[in-house]
């Protein structure tokens, strides 16, 4: 009979073991997290190259709609006004650039965790698709509040953003996040 | 069984101990629910902060002039503020890192000794974030520049330190790595 390599048992990782080795996430999750990484990038060199296109865009849009900005055809109101919003509307890009690198990097970091140390299949995948519908979808809450800031104005475009994308999907990542460090605790107290 | 790189090329990456990858995730979980409440509690962080600078009345120097104590209580809640907004992107980046170095430490360093202490100065300096909950909190209590005198000697300094220093072993390490495989065969 031949004997089997004990290094290679060691990272077999049946069920009730520790993997020694990480297993990588299914390949539609490093997909996502990798094509967020690239929007982000994209976004930020957009926003750099774009600047004065994007505000000039965003400002007539405004001009257009006095009513939702309380714009009162004073131009020392009005242009203190339109101001205000357009750095709000420059954060809302800035803050996609942001958290979108960061999300990829979190759902790469945390499905690979999810994939090599949650045991059970159920709650794995819920976790690792939990992780990355929430990762994905919740930095591109940012760019929706900054296209909904000139049609909306700043308070009701934050509302329909929160409610649409940021509750839902960062809700999703932090119930997934806690589940898995949940699990990762009762691992080590097994251990 | 060894770890030197030629071992490793082409072989998976190893994972760290369990409390180094939990304390990675309870980090990067701390970071995302610290920016969410940050944002959906804004107006009672605020309201809280303003009751607090006014119990301490002393501490944070307030002198019963209106404008004067405004003024006060404005930089005691940027201050919080700034300590909650500084948790929120430091616990999302130094999760991620204690969970990329801790894996290459687990993958390259081939000596044992060597990663026990890479993994504790990891896992300390990962707590780095926490720090700013200090911070956040030692304003309220202790007033603006002593709170972060505090938070900064005493929690930030030695746990930013550690992770400075865990970097810094790992790379060396690498590299001392490196040199023994490229060293001929005797």
């Amino acid at each position: 009979m031949e004997c089997p390599d004990l290094t290679a048992l060691a990272t077999m990782i049946p069920d009730a073991r520790t993997p020694l080795h990480y297993r990588l996430p299914p390949v539609p999750v490093l997909l996502s997290a990798v094509v967020l990484i690239v929007c982000a990038e994209v976004g930020g060199a957009s926003m750099v190259r774009f600047k004065l296109e994007l505000t000039r865009w965003a400002r007539n849009a405004m001009l257009a709609r006095p009513a939702v900005h309380g714009l009162v055809g004073v131009r020392d109101v009005d242009e203190r006004v339109l101001d205000e919003a357009l750095v709000k509307f420059d954060a809302g890009l800035r803050l996609f650039h942001l958290h979108a690198e960061g999300m990829g990097l979190v759902i790469l970091a945390t499905t690979t965790v999810a994939a090599t140390l949650a045991s059970s299949p159920a709650p794995r995948r819920s976790i690792i698709a939990l992780l990355t519908v929430g990762g994905a979808g919740y930095p591109l809450g940012y760019l929706l509040w900054s296209g909904l800031i000139p049609y909306h104005g700043l308070e009701r475009g934050k509302t329909i953003a929160e409610w649409l994308v940021w509750i839902p999907f960062g809700g999703a990542t932090i119930v997934a996040l806690w589940w898995l460090a949940g699990l990762l605790a009762l691992r080590l107290c097994r251990h | 069984m060894s770890r030197n790189f030629g071992d490793r090329e082409g072989s998976n990456l190893r994972r760290p101990p369990l409390a180094v990858v939990l304390v990675a995730v309870v980090v990067i979980a701390l970071g995302e629910t610290g920016g969410a409440a940050m944002s959906r509690l804004k107006p009672q962080i605020e309201r809280y902060v303003a009751a607090r600078v006014a119990a301490n009345p002393q501490t944070h120097g307030l002198s019963g002039s209106a404008e004067y104590d405004d003024e006060v209580r404005d930089r005691a809640v940027f201050a919080v503020e700034a300590g909650l907004s500084f948790f929120h992107t430091h616990a999302e980046g130094v999760g991620l890192i204690v969970f990329f170095a801790s894996s290459l430490v687990a993958s390259v360093v081939p000596w044992h000794r060597a990663r026990t202490a890479l993994y504790v100065a990891l896992t300390a300096g990962g707590l780095f974030p926490l720090g700013y909950l200090v911070y956040g909190v030692a304003v309220l209590e202790a007033g603006r520049d002593a709170g972060i005198e505090l938070a900064e000697r005493w929690v930030l300094t030695p746990l930013g330190s550690a992770a400075i220093l865990s970097l810094v072993g790992l790379a060396l390490a690498i590299f001392l790595t490196l040199l023994k495989a490229q060293e001929p065969l005797e």
